[in-house]
């Protein structure tokens, strides 16, 4: 399931089981891409994946939290606990992988 | 409005010499020449002005001299050619913008000489700011040095006096190969900023003999093995990493014999430079087979360290660098300084060398001067320095034997590009390339990225030095990658004829699985993004203009099928950039290569734009 979230919201779901964050920016071309790719994503891996968005620009505190320096970004978090994470844009295949490989 | 983009179908530089060497052979065969009226026709190969084409026919066979006169007498450049009756011969080192004097003089025959004019060069030539040198140490020998930003490859004699210019930008390392011709890369930009489709085999009067194409491009530096084939710098054919592999090309048929990926070695992220990137993790800008311990020997300006790869296996036998920030278990392949001298640690470096004792030499670019972020220096603290090490591997210990540059601080610095050579015993060249000022002071951010701006500098310096002192000192405006000595004939086949070979593909474009799902518009692509298609004979090349932050992706569509082709429209997405030459002044411009190879039919290319698509009204087929 994708959710667009706040870092409140972020808070109250970044511990419950597998969490991909994409830090993105609506000023972003690769990031608007990467969107349409994580529903792609999100239909392959199902409920077993929570894909949370979150607006770079806007939450400057889990942005400096997690040490992300550009967007898109993703992070994967498991239980919490970031297990993986990726910088720019990735094709589907290697998300997939990356979400397999770190929860595996 | 017209009814498609601008399109321009671009025949291959190797097929336009073709025609063009054709032309002055059709016109010498028609006519009748001797060496008193002979045919000339100056950069016959399109690319060189600075050289000419003599043909002329003599009543017996004989040897010729050619001898092209100099400013004064030291400047002379002179070659003798084999016997022939019927001459044609390549004059090298003729002056820009001049009636040269060349003198033909037949072995134990009189001089006769002709005029050969030649036009001022253009503004991508670089200006002199100081040669000295003297004759008698650089003889007929030219330093060379190849482009970084728009300042196209040149050659510059003792007295700085440019004698040697490409007008089209053939980049990356220029090395003389076994057959006396050089290896050069392509002007062919198959991925921004730098990757290039291949490499040239050519000579130095710009003509293409082969011209090798590689899957995953070429960038940085080559090497002639043994057996005459090719050792490249390349990447994945994907780009999802890049400058990490290393292919070895059949030098007579272009195919691909190995390919050996730095992933399987090393760890991306583990010895990061301050300059690091998830994509460019290694940033491999130099490559050397150690033949005495059949290793390939590389350098990562993104690891801050020089490797060597077993040639037989791909395994890690060592690693030269900074020992800060790897992990525990590739300490063992790291040296521990040893020592009383002084020691420094290179960083970002460029261009290593394998000496014949085994002891390892780059240019140390010094950027950051540090692997750890809170210790970083700005370029105008900093140094840049050609540097010896002595390296024991049996206790795995590093000494630093020579140095030159450290004492020169900033006025020397160049924060990417450059290289060392090794002539013999104490004798070096030190090629600082990038040299870069905003102002007074050492330049922050790259040039490349600022090439309008009155405020930035850029020069190059190339010193020789030899038992300790200074022998040559070069410095020109503008930057650039490498510097060799070279002479501009040698003793094989200087005048090969005859079409060049075209060796192997440019490979498969990766298209992206995930097309944007929205409707095809029927309209024509808004002529405000000033796209454009450019066809050649193995791949079309989309241009175009989009504002940071759209969502572009370049379509194919014949039917049912689809191909699509992302296009990033990303602020600042190039973060190094050790060839500048092919950024466009307008940060807004997008170019996007797509091979033919795997496509086959004819289809229509549409463009992605947000939320709509376009027609561009253009068809290509494959």
């Amino acid at each position: 399931m994708i959710k667009d979230v706040s870092s409140a919201e972020f808070n109250e779901i970044r511990g419950n089981g597998v969490v991909l964050v994409d830090f993105y920016s609506k000023t972003c071309g690769p990031c608007k891409m990467l969107a349409f790719i994580l529903a792609d994503v999100d239909k392959e891996v199902g409920d077993d994946v929570t894909i949370a968005k979150l607006d770079f620009d806007e939450n400057a505190d889990v942005v400096e939290e997690f040490g992300v320096k550009g967007y898109p970004t993703l992070v994967l978090l498991r239980d919490g606990a970031e297990v993986a994470r990726s910088a720019g844009l990735r094709q589907k295949p290697e998300i997939v992988n990356m979400i397999k490989e770190a929860t595996a | 409005m017209t009814n498609h983009i601008p399109y321009a179908f671009q025949e291959s530089l190797a097929r336009r010499q073709e025609l063009s060497e054709r032309a002055v052979l059709d016109e010498f065969e028609r006519g009748s020449y001797d060496i008193e009226n002979p045919l000339v026709k100056v950069n016959p190969y399109l690319i060189n002005p600075l050289a000419a084409l003599v043909c002329f026919e003599t009543p017996e066979e004989v040897a010729v001299s050619v001898t092209v006169r100099g400013i004064e007498p030291e400047g002379d450049i002179s070659h003798t050619f084999p016997p022939a009756r019927r001459h044609v011969l390549p004059v090298l080192g003729l002056y820009p913008g001049r009636r040269n004097r060349v003198d033909l003089t037949p072995y134990e025959g009189s001089a006769h000489t002709i005029e050969i004019e030649t036009q001022p060069l253009g503004d991508n030539a670089p200006e002199l700011v100081r040669m000295e040198t003297t004759p008698s140490y650089l003889g007929e020998d030219l330093i060379f040095v190849t482009p970084s930003l728009a300042a196209l490859a040149t050659g510059f004699d003792y007295r700085g006096d440019i004698r040697w210019h490409l007008n089209e930008p053939l980049v990356f390392d220029m090395k003389r190969l076994r057959n006396g011709n050089v290896l050069i890369g392509t002007e062919r930009v198959i991925e921004m900023p730098y990757y290039m489709t291949g490499l040239y085999e050519m000579t130095l009067a710009g003509k293409i003999v082969r011209e090798y194409s590689i899957p995953g491009g070429y960038h940085h530096d080559q090497w002639e093995m043994d057996d005459g084939n090719l050792l490249v710098l390349t990447e994945s054919p994907t780009f999802s990493t890049v400058e990490d592999q290393v292919v070895l090309l059949d030098r007579k048929t272009g195919e691909e014999l190995r390919r050996w990926d730095l992933k399987d070695c090393l760890v991306p992220g583990e010895g990061k430079s301050g300059s690091w990137s998830q994509k460019d993790w290694f940033h491999n800008n130099a490559l050397w087979y150690d033949r005495n311990d059949n290793a390939i020997v590389l350098s990562g300006r993104h690891t801050d360290c020089i490797v060597s790869i077993d040639y037989d296996t791909g395994e890690l036998k060592w690693i030269l660098g900074d020992p800060r920030t790897w992990p525990e278990d590739k300490q063992r392949y790291l040296f521990r300084q040893v020592g009383d001298g002084d020691f420094d640690w290179f960083y970002e470096q460029h261009g290593c060398l394998v000496a014949p004792n085994g002891d390892i030499m780059c240019f140390d670019n010094g950027r950051f001067r540090s692997k750890i972020r809170e210790e970083f220096l700005l370029n105008k603290d900093n140094f840049s320095r050609g540097v010896r090490y002595r390296i024991n591997r049996e206790d795995m210990t590093v000494e630093q034997v020579w140095q030159y540059g450290k004492e020169l601080g900033e006025d020397f610095y160049s924060s990417y590009i450059g290289n060392v050579e090794l002539y013999g015993r104490d004798w070096y060249m030190v090629h600082s390339g990038g040299i870069q000022y905003y102002g007074e002071h050492a330049s922050e951010t790259p040039a490349a990225l600022m090439q309008n701006d009155p405020n930035v500098r850029a020069e190059s310096e190339t010193v020789e030095i030899r038992d300790g002192r200074i022998m040559l000192d070069l410095r020109i405006t503008g930057n650039f990658y490498r510097a060799e000595k070279l002479s501009l004939y040698h003793d094989q086949d200087n005048a090969p004829l005859g079409p060049a070979e075209r060796l192997g593909s440019i490979g498969v474009t990766s298209e992206f699985e995930t097309l944007i799902p929205v409707p095809r518009t029927g309209e024509m692509l808004p002529e405000r993004y000033e796209a454009s298609i450019t066809e050649e004979q193995d791949r079309f090349t989309f241009d175009a203009i989009f504002e940071s932050g759209q969502l572009v992706m370049l379509m194919l569509e014949k039917g049912e099928e689809r191909h699509g082709y992302f296009i990033s429209t990303a602020k600042n997405k190039f973060n190094a950039l050790c060839c500048g030459t092919f950024i466009k002044n307008d940060p807004r411009s997008v170019s996007m290569s797509v091979s033919k190879e795997g496509l086959s039919g004819t289809y229509e290319v549409c463009v992605v734009v947000d939320d709509a698509e376009f027609e561009t009204g253009i068809e290509i087929t494959c």
